[in-house]
């Protein structure tokens, strides 16, 4: 049980050394060897026909659209390891005083495709163009649309409803600029200011060739080629065949498909995915603290990464943002205590007679085993739970947010403000455990509100404790994000989460 | 919702129709017409039915194609937008309307059906076509060669392992295929990858999906083609050539073979419905650019006008062979008179 409390750690110095020479790991991330210029890497995206979109501000239903939109178009900021948030369009970036202003600075010699400089006015136009797309709100929370201005030509203001200090990690998710005044019919042709440029796109299938002069540096590839892939499993085939380079995101299974094939390298993201166990705190049979802490003990955490991520992943403490620099691994690492859950349950007089019910989906591989994994592991304390599946839509549609225990799933970020912001503060519209807690509520408004480092991972602390103790959620574990590689690749990406489409320092060996 | 189950009912593939019993043609022009309106009449049903069906799914279009942290407002926003608080038959008809022109309407993420499926449904003919033939050739020779000498040894293997095949189902073939002639060999690739024109990037990426497809179909071809043979030899006139003293392989491709025909067009092009819906499954493992995966993603989009254009060409095109079935019975029926 000791070594559990470190996991998290470990999982992430396995992947920065990659083990020795004779580990293929080592020559995907590692740095030692110097990067060739050439070749064109054959990319396998997982995507679905139906769901194909050109929109950079579209919906992203698809892997494979979101890799060829995030090669050919530049969001203001990317992921980085520490800090978590690095330039990229915007070079640089200031807030006022009270944290609410904030000045982004335009990388200079930024251009677009078509050889025109990108402006301040273009960045504006491309958010203020995300901002008004259905899901808008949530992906600039606090940022009104007339609250996004120019300020000469390389300056963009933008005004936040409240202070917020993570607000240059929220223009990083998808604010992919395009030019000012590009029209919605001529979407898919808008030039962009990425490291590739679009050679040609056809039904989810996409050549994209290097940018010779992109701002960020220098872009090794010649091309790259990207197939969007229905399953899993024939991406895993296709690159077992030698016909892709790259199973971008392809998971736990295929990993182990693979892992008899030394040839072939299995590139761990660590942090990449969250699984929670989602308890109403709201109302219903999981509102007393005690019951969510009973079942918090009773869940045997080195079971389910064993069993449900295949041992792809790290043990968690049920506070969301692992990968952040900031999260708090001073905390207890929880373990599993049934006697202890037993008296929880006896104490808030639960009712061990019902059988409650857990829902779940296949949305993601994994999910709907972990539930049924955790109503074998509960049983032990006497909780009887019975596993219900539901299909993608129902599942959206009437359980999401209002069921009194589910399973949900977070893979798009790292940071703990970034899921208090979403999911825990009282009015936040994604509340899935419909919890309020004022304290929480203060320590997080105090939190972003606080520019200076020091000050603010001490707050954040604050913030994690309450979330550990009370909050409804149940974080066993943290899938890693699994990319599957052919020996010649190179300067792959090993970050969590939107890291994953980096792949402008790519190389192939020749 | 595979095609196959929503194929219009084909003549069933029993010796009886293939007998040259009925009146020969008097006027195929009138009956094709009236068979072409029984079928027109039947699909338009079936476009119906699978309207209603999705209909019946849980969530609708609106909400499958939303994104997490879209407002209720959005929801309903988009929903009117793509009509769906119109009633469902008003949306049906509205579709059909379209259809006479070749409009197959919008998708719930407003590209035209008719882009999704301009390149896909190409791609799933040729693998079908593909298959459809390699099946009508593997079973005739087959089943001609364990006709040869019935109850030979040769007849009771082919008997016995079409009878094996045809449980087979198409993904437990493809699996094997990938693995064998793939993964171990290294021969063929295992996947097929398009190119920049949308098709396979290499005809070699044909063989494999193809196969797949078309060894449970000879399993089933093969005991239609061997039972209808076995019927013929019965025949008068077979007796009277054999008496001849004719030699087998003359009295088979002559006398047994003709008599044999409209049963075993029957017994293809019932297949025609189950290779376009074994096409479904088996593009998804070859990563094959057809209708299976555009399908399979519209009926989780609950996207009904996609779904029903899918089965409304897959629907012509299964009408379409059974037709032509239906004409070769005729034909050899008034040959033989």
């Amino acid at each position: 049980m000791l070594w559990a409390g470190g996991a998290i750690g470990a999982g992430a110095l396995l992947t920065a050394c990659g083990g020795g020479d004779e580990k293929p790991t080592a020559s995907a991330t590692g740095g030692s060897a110097k990067p060739v210029k050439g070749g064109t890497l054959r990319v396998g995206a997982l995507g679905r026909a139906g769901a194909i979109t050109r929109d950079p501000h579209g919906s992203q239903a698809n892997e494979s659209d979101y890799l060829i939109l995030s090669l050919i178009y530049d969001t203001l900021t990317v992921p980085g390891t520490k800090p978590n948030t690095e330039p990229r369009l915007a070079a640089s970036w200031k807030p006022s005083a009270d944290l609410k202003t904030w000045r982004f600075t335009i990388a200079k010699g930024a251009k677009f495709h078509d050889g025109a400089p990108v402006t301040a006015e273009d960045v504006v136009f491309s958010l203020k163009r995300l901002r008004a797309t259905p899901s808008g709100a949530s992906r600039l929370p606090g940022i009104q649309e007339k609250n996004i201005s120019a300020e000469g030509t390389d300056t963009v203001v933008i005004v936040s409803d409240y202070a917020n200090a993570e607000l240059p990690l929220l223009v990083r998710l998808t604010t992919f600029v395009i030019p000012k005044g590009t029209s919605d019919k001529d979407i898919a042709k808008a030039p962009g200011t990425g490291p590739f440029k679009l050679d040609w796109f056809r039904g989810g299938n996409a050549r994209l060739v290097r940018n010779e002069d992109w701002y960020g540096g220098d872009v090794h590839l010649d091309a790259i080629e990207v197939k969007i892939f229905e399953s899993p499993q024939a991406m895993a085939s296709a690159l077992l065949a030698g016909q892709i380079d790259l199973a971008s995101n392809v998971g736990a299974v295929a990993a182990r498909t693979a892992e008899s094939r030394k040839d072939i390298q299995t590139v761990r993201r660590p942090n990449d995915m969250a699984m929670p166990i989602v308890m109403r705190t709201a109302d219903g049979p999981f509102a007393d603290p005690k019951v969510r802490e009973a079942l918090r003990l009773a869940v045997d955490r080195e079971a389910m990464v064993k069993q449900v991520l295949s041992g792809y992943g790290t043990v968690a403490n049920d506070v969301l943002g692992t990968g952040d620099p900031a999260y708090d691994k001073s905390l207890p690492q929880r373990t599993r205590d049934l006697a202890k859950a037993k008296e929880l349950l006896k104490e808030a007089k639960f009712d061990t007679s019902k059988t409650y019910e857990l829902y779940t989906t296949e949305d993601i591989s994994g999910l709907a085993e972990s539930a049924t994994l955790f109503a074998t592991q509960v049983r032990e304390a006497g909780v009887k739970v019975k596993v219900v599946k539901q299909e993608s839509a129902t599942f959206w549609d009437k359980t999401w947010l209002k069921g009194d225990l589910y399973t949900t799933y977070w893979g798009t970020n790292d940071s703990v403000v970034f899921f208090a912001s979403k999911t825990m503060v009282s009015e936040s519209g994604t509340n899935e455990a419909g919890w309020k807690n004022e304290d929480f509520d203060a320590a997080y408004e105090e939190a972003i509100g606080t520019a200076a480092p020091v000050e603010r991972t001490a707050l954040l602390k604050v913030l994690q404790k309450i979330e550990y103790d009370s909050s409804g959620y149940l974080l066993w574990g943290m899938a890693d994000g699994i990319d599957l590689a052919g020996p010649k690749v190179h300067g792959l990406p090993e970050l969590p989460g939107y890291g994953r489409v980096q792949l402008e320092r790519a190389w192939l060996a020749r | 919702m595979s095609p196959d189950t929503a194929a219009p009912a084909g003549p069933p593939p029993t010796t009886e129709g293939a007998r040259p019993t009925r009146a020969p043609v008097l006027l195929p022009l009138a009956r094709v017409g009236a068979v072409v309106l029984k079928r027109a009449v039947l699909l338009a049903m079936l476009l119906a039915l699978v309207f209603l069906t999705v209909e019946l799914l849980p969530g609708d279009a609106a909400t499958a194609t939303s994104e997490r942290g879209e407002s209720g407002a959005d929801l309903q926003q988009r929903r009117e937008l793509l009509g769906l608080d119109r009633p469902v038959l008003e949306r049906f008809w509205d579709w059909m309307s379209g259809l006479p022109t070749g409009d197959l309407g919008t998708s719930a993420r407003g590209e035209k059906v008719t882009d999704l499926l301009s390149t896909a449904f190409p791609n799933t003919l040729l693998l079908g076509g593909l298959a459809l033939l390699l099946t009508a050739a593997l079973s005739l020779a087959l089943g001609c060669w364990a006709a040869l000498r019935p109850g030979g040894r040769v007849d009771r293997a082919v008997s016995a392992t079409a009878t094996a095949v045809l449980a087979l189902p198409e993904f437990v073939v493809a699996v094997a295929l990938v693995l064998v002639l793939s993964l171990w060999t290294g021969w063929l690739p295992a996947v097929t990858l398009a190119d920049a024109d949308g098709t396979p990037g290499d005809w070699t990426m044909l063989i494999l999906p193809a196969l797949a497809l078309t060894v449970p179909q000879v399993g089933w071809n093969v005991r239609i083609v061997r039972a209808a043979l076995a019927d013929e030899a019965r025949a008068p006139h077979v007796e009277t050539a054999v008496l001849d003293g004719l030699p087998p392989h003359r009295v088979l491709t002559h006398h047994v073979l003709p008599g044999a025909l409209p049963t075993i067009t029957a017994g293809l092009a019932t297949s025609t419905g189950m290779l376009l819906g074994g096409a479904v499954v088996v593009e998804t493992i070859f990563n094959y650019p057809g209708i299976g995966s555009v399908l399979a993603s519209a009926v989780t989009d609950r996207d009904s006008p996609v779904i029903a254009g899918v089965t409304a060409l897959a629907g012509a095109v299964i009408t379409g062979v059974l037709l032509l079935a239906d004409l070769v019975r005729d034909l050899t029926a008034g040959v033989r008179r």
